[in-house]
């Protein structure tokens, strides 16, 4: 059964190229909305997280929700066992796949159907089992004749759907997203809703991540708003999503809705 | 009375926590793990290779032709400059550049372990230990390509072939295990140390020429020991001596074993210590 618990976790950046006062003290000055300050050892260190707690239980679907730098994708990226926190604990259970960046190890020079194959290696499934869920995941990417073409030669929205459907092509019991999916066009939206909606009732967590509103209202069951690294708020999409628009103006208009369910 | 206490404090005491595996722990764990992926990182060695020779015809055995060309031209000169017979220094200077090349692409290349899998880093969670591997696979499929030289090297100047062969596939074994801690050590500081890569870089150019690889250690004379107790020149004996059908010096498999577990034990220490923080300094 999939799980995540964190106590008090931290994540501390040390800045090793931003040493010199004068940028030291433009960077204090900037309206970014990380925490910028000095640790013990007077080095620049940007806070991206502090004293997170949080627990996700099974068939969770999360959404984070804040501004740029109020550590969305540095909690995912904790969640997802990139960065080992500088602080607190973390206790989690589950196989884990990570959909952080649509481009990642993706060799635009080679097919899809051969990326494939490396992304499937990335998550640990060796390339012989991979071959046998190939045209499964190649028929869920309707990318028909294009899956034996140079990943150059594609659309970001079909970068999109390969990556998602290998991702989601082995029931991950932990799925975390950043952004990104929302570049998927309307008819892939709902694709892609049905077969999260599959796993989801075989209990498994999902965490999203998003600037869409709409999508996270749609897709979520619960939702965190995140500050500056700390959690400023906790509760159902609606009330977190309308305290996020209270505070930063409703800035989720001029984002398309996509198709109604 | 009313309890204030919201459900969120409630449910931080109730959860219990398994007891933190200690730093030493997981860092065996990785490279126990990374080295079970090993269809994983050999595919993507595999991979650099291909990628890096796109569009050649010849691919990698490019190199095996510039060493080719080498050894012939540097050695009908050299052998005239150092007066031994051309027959005897054309293999001794080959297998030489072909260790030498393994050598140095494991050391200028370990700098680059973690940076040159920066975006995979950054998004994929896979144990630290499988770009060494990479690494380190990557460097031995060159070097098999160079390889093929030996068999032509032993018709063309009848070298001999009996079991101290065994002795020179003993030292690829040890270069392979050397090849780990300096990817992993390497690797490490170089992240942490942008200047190090550079560093390397120019303390090789100096090596290349104060180890012999090209020039007999017997031309030293009286300071023939400086070049005996060099780690570099040693790794190149074991694997050299025994294919040219000569003895291997008598302190090179001691004092390679010796520098081998001391790299080792270091690159353990700096493995265990700051394999977490590699994410973050990248």
């Amino acid at each position: 059964m999939a799980f995540a618990r964190l106590r008090d976790v931290s994540v501390e950046f040390p800045i090793y190229s931003g040493g010199s006062r004068s940028l030291k003290k433009l960077l204090l000055h900037t309206t970014t909305k990380g925490n910028i300050g000095r640790d013990a050892r007077d080095r620049i260190s940007v806070q991206a997280l502090s004293d997170i707690n949080l627990d996700i239980e099974h068939g969770e679907r999360l959404a984070l929700i804040g501004a740029n730098g109020a550590g969305k994708s540095t909690l995912l990226k904790v969640l997802a066992g990139i960065y080992e926190p500088t602080g607190g604990r973390i206790y989690a259970s589950g196989r884990v796949s990570a959909l952080l960046t649509a481009s990642v190890g993706l060799n635009y020079e080679a097919t899809g159907r051969e990326n494939i194959i490396t992304r499937g290696m990335y998550m640990d499934i060796h390339p012989r089992e991979m071959r046998d869920h190939v045209d499964e995941i190649s028929d869920f990417t309707d990318l028909g004749y294009y899956i034996d073409m140079p990943v150059r030669t594609y659309s970001s929205g079909m970068v999109i759907r390969l990556c998602f459907a290998v991702a989601t092509a082995f029931e991950p019991e932990v799925l975390l997203m950043d952004e990104w999916l929302g570049a998927g066009d309307a008819a892939f939206l709902v694709k892609a809703r049905r077969r999260m909606e599959q796993f989801v009732t075989g209990s498994s967590i999902i965490v999203l991540a998003s600037h869409t509103l709409s999508l996270l209202r749609e897709w979520c069951t619960r939702a965190i708003l995140l500050q500056q690294g700390r959690i400023v708020a906790v509760g159902t999409v609606d009330e977190v999503a309308s305290r996020y628009e209270a505070q930063y103006g409703a800035l989720d208009t001029s984002q398309p809705e996509i198709a109604a369910a | 009375m009313v309890s204030i206490a919201g459900p969120e404090t409630e449910d931080a005491a109730v959860v219990e926590f398994a007891p933190l595996p200690s730093k030493t722990a997981l860092a065996w764990r990785d490279l126990v793990e990374g080295f079970r992926r090993n269809w994983m990182w050999s595919a993507l060695a595999l991979q650099d290779i291909k990628l890096r020779y796109r569009g050649s015809v010849l691919g990698p055995f490019w190199l095996t032709i510039t060493t080719l060309v080498t050894v012939f031209s540097m050695g009908f000169i050299y052998s005239h400059l150092f007066h031994t017979a051309t027959i005897s220094y054309m293999p001794y200077l080959g297998m030489g550049l072909i260790v030498w090349q393994l050598i140095s692409s494991s050391i200028t290349e370990g700098c680059n372990t973690f940076l040159a899998s920066l975006e995979l880093i950054q998004q994929v969670p896979v144990p630290f230990s499988i770009h060494a591997y990479r690494v380190v696979c990557r460097n031995f499929i060159v070097f098999g390509h160079n390889l093929v030289l030996v068999p032509v090297g032993v018709i063309v100047f009848q070298l001999p072939v009996d079991w101290h062969l065994l002795e020179a596939a003993a030292g690829c074994v040890v270069l392979a295990v050397n090849g780990l801690w300096v990817a992993i050590f390497l690797g490490i500081i170089s992240t942490r140390f942008r200047d190090i890569a550079p560093i390397v870089a120019s303390f090789l150019q100096v090596a290349f020429f104060l180890t012999p690889v090209f020039w007999p250690i017997d031309a030293l004379g009286i300071y023939q020991p400086l070049a005996e107790y060099n780690p570099l020149f040693t790794a190149i004996d074991v694997i050299r001596a025994p294919v040219l059908g000569v003895p291997i010096m008598p302190h090179s498999w001691s004092v390679l074993l010796l520098s081998t577990a001391i790299g080792c034990a270091a690159t353990c220490y700096l493995f265990v210590r700051y394999r977490n923080r590699i994410a973050y300094w990248i």
